[in-house]
C-alpha cells in the first residue's frame, strides 16, 4: 500500500518533470511587472453574488507597491482557456491576470511553472549525482572492505581526505579557473561530478563496514571456499547486503543535492538564471523573512521536495525489507 | 591494537596538515586576496602593496606556503589577518562554542532519533511509523538555511526564546548557564532535528534489516516477548550501520555549520570559517579547515573503534593478523 | 526638531570660515567601492563658496519625521542601555589600521575629532577644536583647542596630542590607512602646536578642503600609544585582543566588553568633553550594545521583537512590509529620509585594446552601445522591481537627493526599444528573423554583466537589465559573484561589463576627483589612464580642474552641468535609479538626528537617548 503511494508520488514528480512545458502555463522566464510576488490566483466557480459559472478567476488588484499587498478585482471575471497555445490551462486574459496557481515569486515570475520546469533540473541533477555518487561509494567501500590491508586504509584515508575537505572553497577555486559563463550543461555535469565524489565518500564508508563484517559471515566463507571468485563474492554476494543502507543513502543525498545545487549557485556555479532548479528558488525564496508569514507559496519547492524524497523513500524502502528476507532464505538455502 | 592506534594517529596527523594546506593553496587561487576589499576605496596602489607586503601575500604561493609550514610545524599557525590575532588562539575559542552546540544537538538528535527509529524500523506498518518517516523526511528535505530561519521566526513569533546569539549581554536573573541553555534550543535544534531524522532513518532501515534474520525468528519462536528482542537483542545488533556513522556526525558538527552557525549568530568555527573565506583571510581558513580535519579524523577512528565494540567482526584489530 | 535647529544656527559662521566638502572617505558596507576623496587636490575652493554650499547643504538635507522624534525641549531622558546592530565584526580599534565601516563606527564613539560634520546639514562643527582661523586663502588654520578636556583615563588633553594624530598618519612605517586622508597636493599637512591650547596646521597647497578633512582623524591619546608608535608597532596596536582598559579615548563611549562573533559593549565616557544644550552631561545613554548580527533576517526578528533598539544601515526594501506593520503596530518608528545619494550603475571595460583579438572588440566598447542600452532599459520596470516603487528614475551621475549639484536640465532618456535598435544597427548589430542582433560576423551580440553575488538589489538590476536587453536581441550572460572576485575583475580589467556601486561620501563633485579624473583611482571603466584616452575623458579632466579652481558657486555648477552633459553624452557609467532610504528604530529610542547617509541614525551618539 505504501509503496503503491510511493510509485504514485515518483511517477508523479517524472511525469510533471516531463511534461512541463505542456502543464506549465507560462516560460520559466517569464514575469509579470505588476505581481511581484503575488498570491495564487483562486479558481472560483461562483461568483459573489452567489451565480455558478465555469471555472475562472479574478485578477489581483496592487493595494500597495512597496508592501507587495494584492487583493481580488472582484469586477470581471476572467475565464480559464483549456487547451490553446499548447498549454493545458492558462489564463483568457493572460496579459491582465496571468493563472498563477502557486503565486509568483518576488521577480513575478510564476512559482508553478518555475516548480515544474525546476523539477527537471533537480531532480535530474539530484538522482543523477545519487547515483554517481552510490556507483562510486558502493565499488570502492565494496572493494577496501573486501581487500583490507593497505588497500583498506588509503582508500578509506583518501575519503577522508575529501570529507573534510572545505567542499566551498573548491567550488570557489573551479571558479576561479572555469570561464565566466558556463553553459546550462557545463554546469549540470560539473555538479553532478562534484555532488558524485563528495558524496561518495559517506556511502563508501558504510558499504566497508558492511561488507567488512558480512565477509566473516558463514555463506561467505562458505561461498569462498566452494570457489566463488573474489569478484562473484563482493559483487554478488557481499555487496547485495548493503543494498539496504545504499537505499537509505539515496534518500539522504537526493534531499541533500537538490539543496546543494543552491549553495553552490551561491559561489557562482549554479544554473545561468532563467533556467529554474528548485534549490535556488528556495534560496531565493529564504533570503526574505517574510516568506513563512507572507509568502509561504515560495516554500513550494520545499513541499514538492518533500513529495518526491518520501516516495523515493517508499518504494526504496518496502522493495528493500522484501529484498532482506529474499536475500536471507537465500542464504540459509545455500548454507 | 597499539600499532593500528599509532597508524591511525599518525594519518591523522597527516589528513590535517593534507585538508589546511590544501585550502590554503585553494584561498590563494580564489580570486582576490584579503587587501583586495580595500582596493578603489581611500588607499593608494602602494599603500595597498604595503599592506600585502606586511601580511605576506606578495610571495608566491610557494613561498608563503613553505614559510607557513615551517611556521606549522612549531605549531604556530599564523596570524589572523582580519582579527589581528593568531589563529592558534582564534580556532580554539571558537571550536569550544561549536562543541557546545554540538554536543547539545548530538544529544537531542540521539534520544529522539534512535528511539524512534527503532520503533519506526520494527513494524512493518501503521500510522506511528508512516507518520515518524514522514516527519523525518520532511526535515531532511528542508535546506538547513530555511529550518534556522523557520526556528528563528518561531522563536520571534512567541517571545519564548531569544533570537540568535550565545550569552546575553547583561548576564539575566538566573544565572549564565540558564542563558547559555536559553540561547542553545534554537541552533541545537536546526542542527539536531535532520540529525535526528537521519538516525532515524539509518536505526530503521537497520532495525527492519535485524527484525528479519533468523535469530530474531528463533527467539521470537522461543516465545520470547517482541518487545524485548527489539528493546535488548535487536537494538544491538541494529546498532552497527548507526555506529558507522555516530563518529563520523560528531566530526562533522564539531567542525561547524555553516548555515545553522551563521542564521542563529553562533561565534562557532562555521560561523568563523565563512568569514575567513569571505575575507580570504588564508591563514586562518587553513587554520579552521585544519582543525575541522582534525575533528573528523578523530571522529572516524572513534567510528571504527564504535563498531568494533558493538559489532566484533568488524574489529579493526582482527584485521592485522593478515 | 531642536537638534537640527541648532547646529543650524549656532554655527553659521563656522560654516563661512571653512572651505566645504571634503569629508571622509568611508567605506559602507564590506565590498563596495566608495570614491577616495581627498588626495592631489589640485586648487582651492573659496571660503564664501564653501559657506553658500554648506548653506545649501542644510536646506537639502531635511530628514522627515525627525520633528517628532526630538520634540521634547523638556528634558530628554537620561540613562538607560541602546541595542544597535552591525553586519560584520571590527577588523580593529585602531581606526589607521582598518577602514571597515564597524571599525569606523567603533572609532567614532570612542575617539574625538578635531571638528565634527554634522550630517544631517553637511555642515562643519566645533568639536575638540571650539574654534579656527584661516589665513592665506586657507592654506594656514589656526585652531583653537578646548581646555579642561580629558581622556577616559583621566589624563589631559592637549595640543600634543593632535601633534601625534597627525605623526602616527603621516608616518611611513604605521601604513596608515587615514595617511592619504590627510594629504593635500600629494604632500602630508604640517602641524604645529603654539600653545598647549592652539595648533597651527599648515598645508602645501592651498588648502581647499578646509578644516572639514579632519573629521577622519581621531585624537589619539600620545601617552597610550607612544611606545608602540616608536617601537614601530603601531599598526599592530589596539587590535582585538587589547585589554578594553587600555583603550581610551575622547569619544563619548568607552570600551568595555569585546565577545569575538557577537557584540562589542560601549559604557558612558564619564569624562566626555561636550555638554547638552541644558548643560548637563552627555552623553545620555548608560550603555551603547552593538550586536554582530551578520544575517538579515536575524537583524529584523530581533527589531521586531524588542531585542535589538535600531540597525546602523538603511533598511533593504523587502523588509519594508514587515517592519510597517511593526510600525503600526506601535512597536517601532519607520523613518523615510528620502532619495539615496548614491546609485548603482552599469559600466563597460573601456580600457583601449582590453579585448584585443575578441571579435566583439569593434562594437564592445563603442558610445552607442551604452547609448542603446541606456535607451532600452524602463526606468519604471527597473524601479518597480527592485525597489518595489521606492525609488525614482536616474540619468545621470548625481541622484536628486543632491540638490546642489543634480542637474534639472540633464535629458530624461525615453524609454525608446526600436530607438535602440536602430543605435545598434548603426554598429553593426542587426536582427536576424528571431529578432537576436548578430553582429558582422553573423554571431548573436552577447556580452557578460559581473555583479556581486548576495547583493539583492544588484542581483535585481542585472535581472531587469538582461530581461529588458532581450527585449532588443541583445543578449546578456549574467555571471555574480563575491566582493573580492568582482573587485579583482575590476583592478585587472577582466571584464565586459559590471554592475557595481561607487558610492559618494560627500555631495560636492570636487570630492570625487579619483571618480572624474581620468587619472583616478575609482575611474570606474578605466582606472589610472596615464593619458587621457579619449577627448571626452581630457575635456572632462580640464572641465572639473577649472571646476575644482573656481571661486564661484554659479560657474562651478555650470561647469558641472557641462561635465554631467558630457557623461550623459557618452554613457561611461549608466544609472537607472536610486531608492528611498528608510531606516527603522525601536519607539523608545529618541532624541534622534537622521540623515540619509549612513549610520543613518547613529551618527551622532552623543545626543542618542532611550525612554525608559
Amino acid at each position: 500500500m505504501s509503496r503503491t503511494l510511493g510509485l504514485v508520488l515518483v511517477t508523479f514528480a517524472l511525469l510533471a518533470a516531463v511534461a512541463a512545458p505542456v502543464l506549465a502555463p507560462h516560460a520559466t522566464d517569464a514575469h509579470f511587472g505588476g505581481l511581484l510576488n503575488a498570491p495564487p490566483t483562486v479558481v472560483h466557480f461562483a461568483d459573489a453574488s452567489g451565480g455558478w459559472h465555469a471555472p475562472f478567476i479574478y485578477r489581483w488588484r496592487l493595494v500597495s507597491q512597496l508592501e507587495q499587498r494584492y487583493e481580488e478585482d472582484l469586477s470581471t471575471r476572467v475565464r480559464l482557456a483549456w487547451f490553446s497555445g499548447g498549454h493545458v490551462v492558462q489564463s483568457s486574459d493572460e496579459g491582465a491576470a496571468p493563472l498563477l496557481l502557486l503565486g509568483a515569486d518576488s521577480y513575478g515570475r510564476d512559482v508553478f511553472t518555475r516548480l515544474l520546469f525546476g523539477a527537471r533540473t533537480s531532480l535530474g541533477l539530484a538522482v543523477t549525482a545519487a547515483l554517481g555518487a552510490l556507483l562510486i561509494g558502493a565499488t570502492l567501500g565494496g572493494l577496501a572492505g573486501f581487500a583490507g590491508g593497505v588497500f583498506d586504509d588509503v582508500l578509506m584515508r583518501a575519503a577522508d581526505f575529501v570529507m573534510v575537505l572545505p567542499a566551498i572553497y573548491v567550488a570557489l577555486a573551479l571558479r576561479a579557473v572555469l570561464p565566466l559563463v558556463l553553459t546550462a550543461s557545463e554546469v549540470f555535469g560539473l555538479l553532478a561530478s562534484i555532488f558524485a565524489i563528495v558524496g561518495a565518500p559517506f556511502v563508501a564508508r558504510g558499504v566497508r563496514a558492511i561488507v567488512r563484517s558480512e565477509r566473516r559471515l558463514d555463506y561467505a566463507v562458505a561461498a569462498e571456499a566452494l570457489g566463488a571468485s573474489d569478484a562473484r563474492l563482493l559483487f554478488r554476494h557481499l555487496l547485495p547486503s548493503a543494498r539496504g543502507f545504499m537505499a537509505v543513502q539515496m534518500t539522504l543525498l537526493i534531499p541533500a543535492f537538490i539543496v546543494a545545487e543552491a549553495t553552490l549557485s551561491y559561489v557562482g556555479l549554479g544554473f545561468p538564471d532563467p533556467i529554474a532548479s528548485w534549490g535556488t528558488m528556495l534560496h531565493d525564496a529564504s533570503s526574505n523573512i517574510r516568506v513563512f508569514a507572507d509568502f509561504p507559496w515560495l516554500l513550494s519547492p520545499a513541499a514538492a521536495m518533500f513529495l518526491v524524497v518520501l516516495g523515493v523513500n517508499l518504494v526504496l524502502q518496502n522493495r528493500r525489507s522484501e529484498d532482506v528476507r529474499h536475500i536471507g532464505v537465500r542464504h540459509t538455502q545455500r548454507l | 591494537m597499539t600499532w593500528y592506534f599509532a597508524r591511525r594517529l599518525a594519518f591523522a596527523a597527516f589528513l590535517v596538515i593534507a585538508v589546511s594546506s590544501a585550502s590554503l593553496v585553494l584561498a590563494r587561487l580564489a580570486p582576490g586576496d584579503f587587501v583586495t576589499e580595500s582596493a578603489g576605496t581611500e588607499i593608494s596602489r602602494q599603500t595597498l602593496e604595503q599592506q600585502r607586503a606586511r601580511y605576506g601575500l606578495n610571495k608566491s604561493l610557494g613561498e608563503q606556503y613553505r614559510d607557513w609550514l615551517a611556521a606549522a610545524a612549531r605549531l604556530d599557525f599564523g596570524y589572523s589577518m582580519q582579527y589581528g590575532r593568531p589563529v592558534r588562539d582564534l580556532v580554539p575559542e571558537r571550536a569550544a562554542n561549536t562543541a557546545i552546540l554540538a554536543l547539545a544537538a548530538l544529544v537531542f538528535a540521539t534520544l529522539i532519533g534512535l528511539p524512534l527509529g527503532i520503533i519506526s524500523g520494527s513494524r512493518k506498518s501503521g500510522v506511528l511509523p508512516g507518520m515518524i518517516r514522514a516527519t523525518s523526511v520532511v526535515l531532511l528535505s528542508m535546506p538547513p538555511l530555511l529550518t534556522s530561519l523557520f526556528l528563528l521566526f518561531i522563536a520571534a513569533r512567541t517571545g519564548w526564546l531569544p533570537i540568535g546569539g550565545m550569552h546575553s549581554a547583561i548576564v539575566p536573573p538566573g544565572g549564565a548557564l540558564a542563558d547559555l541553555l536559553r540561547h542553545l534550543v534554537v541552533p541545537a535544534a536546526a542542527v539536531g532535528l535532520p540529525l535526528a531524522a537521519m538516525l532515524e532513518r539509518l536505526q530503521s532501515q537497520a532495525m527492519s534489516e535485524v527484525i528479519g534474520e533468523p535469530f530474531v525468528l528463533a527467539t521470537l519462536s522461543r516465545g520470547v516477548p517482541r518487545s524485548r528482542i527489539v528493546w535488548r537483542g535487536a537494538f544491538k545488533a541494529a546498532l552497527r550501520p548507526v555506529a558507522a556513522v555516530y563518529g563520523l556526525v560528531i566530526g562533522t558538527l564539531l567542525s561547524g555549520s555553516f548555515a545553522v552557525e551563521v542564521i542563529t549568530t553562533w561565534p562557532g568555527l562555521g560561523n568563523l570559517m565563512l568569514q575567513a573565506l569571505r575575507s580570504r583571510d588564508v591563514y586562518l581558513v587553513a587554520g579552521c579547515a585544519g582543525a575541522g580535519a582534525l575533528f573528523l579524523a578523530c571522529g572516524t577512528l572513534l567510528s571504527d573503534l564504535a563498531l568494533a565494540v558493538v559489532d566484533p567482526r568488524a574489529s579493526e584489530t582482527r584485521a592485522e593478523r593478515a | 526638531m531642536f537638534a537640527k535647529n541648532k547646529n543650524l544656527h549656532a554655527n553659521p559662521k563656522l560654516g563661512r570660515s571653512t572651505a566645504h566638502a571634503f569629508d571622509r572617505a568611508v567605506s559602507w558596507p564590506l565590498g563596495q567601492i566608495v570614491t577616495r576623496q581627498t588626495r592631489r587636490l589640485a586648487a582651492s575652493v573659496a571660503f564664501v563658496v564653501a559657506g553658500v554650499l554648506a548653506g545649501a547643504g542644510c536646506r537639502s538635507n531635511t530628514p522627515p519625521k525627525s520633528a517628532t522624534a526630538a520634540a521634547s525641549k523638556s528634558g530628554v531622558p537620561r540613562g538607560g542601555d541602546l541595542i544597535a546592530s552591525v553586519r560584520s565584526e571590527p577588523r580593529s580599534f585602531n581606526r589607521h589600521a582598518a577602514s571597515d565601516s564597524t571599525t569606523e563606527l567603533i572609532s567614532n564613539l570612542t575617539q574625538g575629532k578635531l571638528v565634527h560634520v554634522n550630517q544631517a546639514t553637511q555642515a562643519v562643527e566645533p568639536s575638540l577644536a571650539e574654534s579656527w582661523t584661516s589665513e592665506d586663502a586657507g592654506r594656514r588654520v589656526t585652531m583653537h583647542l578646548r581646555r579642561d578636556v580629558v581622556f577616559s583615563d583621566g589624563h589631559p588633553f592637549t595640543a600634543d596630542d593632535v601633534l601625534f594624530s597627525f605623526e602616527v598618519a603621516n608616518d611611513e612605517k604605521t601604513q596608515s590607512i587615514l595617511a592619504d586622508a590627510v594629504r593635500t597636493g600629494g604632500k602630508p599637512l604640517q602641524v604645529a602646536a603654539t600653545d598647549p591650547h592652539t595648533v597651527v596646521i599648515t598645508s602645501a597647497a592651498p588648502f581647499a578642503p578646509g578644516v572639514r578633512v579632519l573629521e577622519i582623524l581621531p585624537i589619539l591619546p600620545r601617552h597610550r600609544l607612544e611606545a608602540a608608535f616608536k617601537a614601530g608597532t603601531f599598526a599592530k596596536a589596539w587590535g582585538l585582543d587589547t585589554p578594553m582598559s587600555d583603550i581610551v579615548g575622547l569619544g563619548p563611549f568607552v570600551l568595555s566588553q569585546y565577545a569575538a562573533g557577537q557584540r562589542v559593549v560601549l559604557t558612558r565616557n564619564p569624562k566626555y568633553f561636550a555638554k547638552a544644550p541644558d548643560g548637563g552631561a552627555l552623553p545620555y545613554l548608560d550603555r551603547l550594545t552593538i550586536e554582530i548580527l551578520p544575517d538579515q533576517s536575524a537583524e529584523l526578528l530581533r527589531l521586531q521583537s524588542g531585542q535589538l533598539d535600531m540597525m546602523t544601515s538603511e533598511i533593504s526594501p523587502e523588509s519594508y512590509a514587515s517592519l510597517k506593520r511593526s510600525a503600526d503596530g506601535g512597536k517601532i518608528t519607520l523613518l523615510d529620509l528620502g532619495v539615496s545619494r548614491n546609485a548603482e550603475g552599469l559600466f563597460f571595460n573601456l580600457k583601449p585594446g582590453a579585448f584585443g583579438a575578441d571579435p566583439r572588440a569593434p562594437w564592445l566598447q563603442r558610445d552607442e552601445l551604452r547609448q542603446a542600452i541606456n535607451m532600452a532599459v524602463d526606468r519604471k520596470v527597473f524601479v518597480d522591481t527592485v525597489f518595489f516603487g521606492a525609488g525614482v528614475p536616474v540619468y545621470g551621475p548625481e541622484t536628486p537627493a543632491n540638490k546642489v549639484w543634480y542637474w534639472e536640465g540633464l535629458p530624461h532618456t525615453p524609454y525608446d526599444p526600436a530607438a535602440a535598435r536602430q543605435l545598434l544597427a548603426s554598429i553593426g548589430l542587426t536582427s536576424g528573423a528571431d529578432g537576436v542582433l548578430k553582429d558582422a560576423r553573423n554571431q548573436p551580440a552577447r556580452f557578460t554583466l559581473v555583479t556581486q553575488k548576495g547583493r539583492p538589489s544588484m542581483e535585481r538590476s542585472v535581472a531587469v537589465i538582461r530581461d529588458e536587453l532581450k527585449k532588443i536581441g541583445l543578449t546578456v550572460d549574467v555571471v555574480a559573484l563575491d566582493s573580492r572576485a568582482v573587485i579583482q575583475a575590476f583592478l585587472t580589467a577582466k571584464y565586459d561589463a559590471i554592475y557595481f556601486n561607487a558610492d559618494k561620501t560627500d555631495l560636492d563633485p570636487g570630492t570625487n576627483q579619483d571618480f572624474w579624473f581620468s587619472s583616478g583611482l575609482a575611474h570606474m571603466w578605466n582606472l589610472e589612464e596615464k593619458t587621457p584616452a579619449t577627448d571626452w575623458e581630457r575635456r572632462i579632466d580640464e572641465l572639473m580642474t577649472k571646476q575644482i579652481a573656481s571661486p564661484d558657486l554659479a560657474e562651478r555648477r555650470q561647469l558641472y552641468n557641462e561635465v554631467q552633459k558630457i557623461f550623459y553624452d557618452h554613457q561611461p557609467m549608466i544609472y537607472f535609479a536610486a531608492p528611498r532610504i528608510f531606516v527603522a528604530h525601536a519607539t523608545r529610542v529618541t532624541n534622534l538626528t537622521p540623515a540619509e547617509y549612513r549610520p543613518q541614525l547613529l551618527w551622532r551618539p552623543d545626543t542618542v537617548a532611550v525612554i525608559r
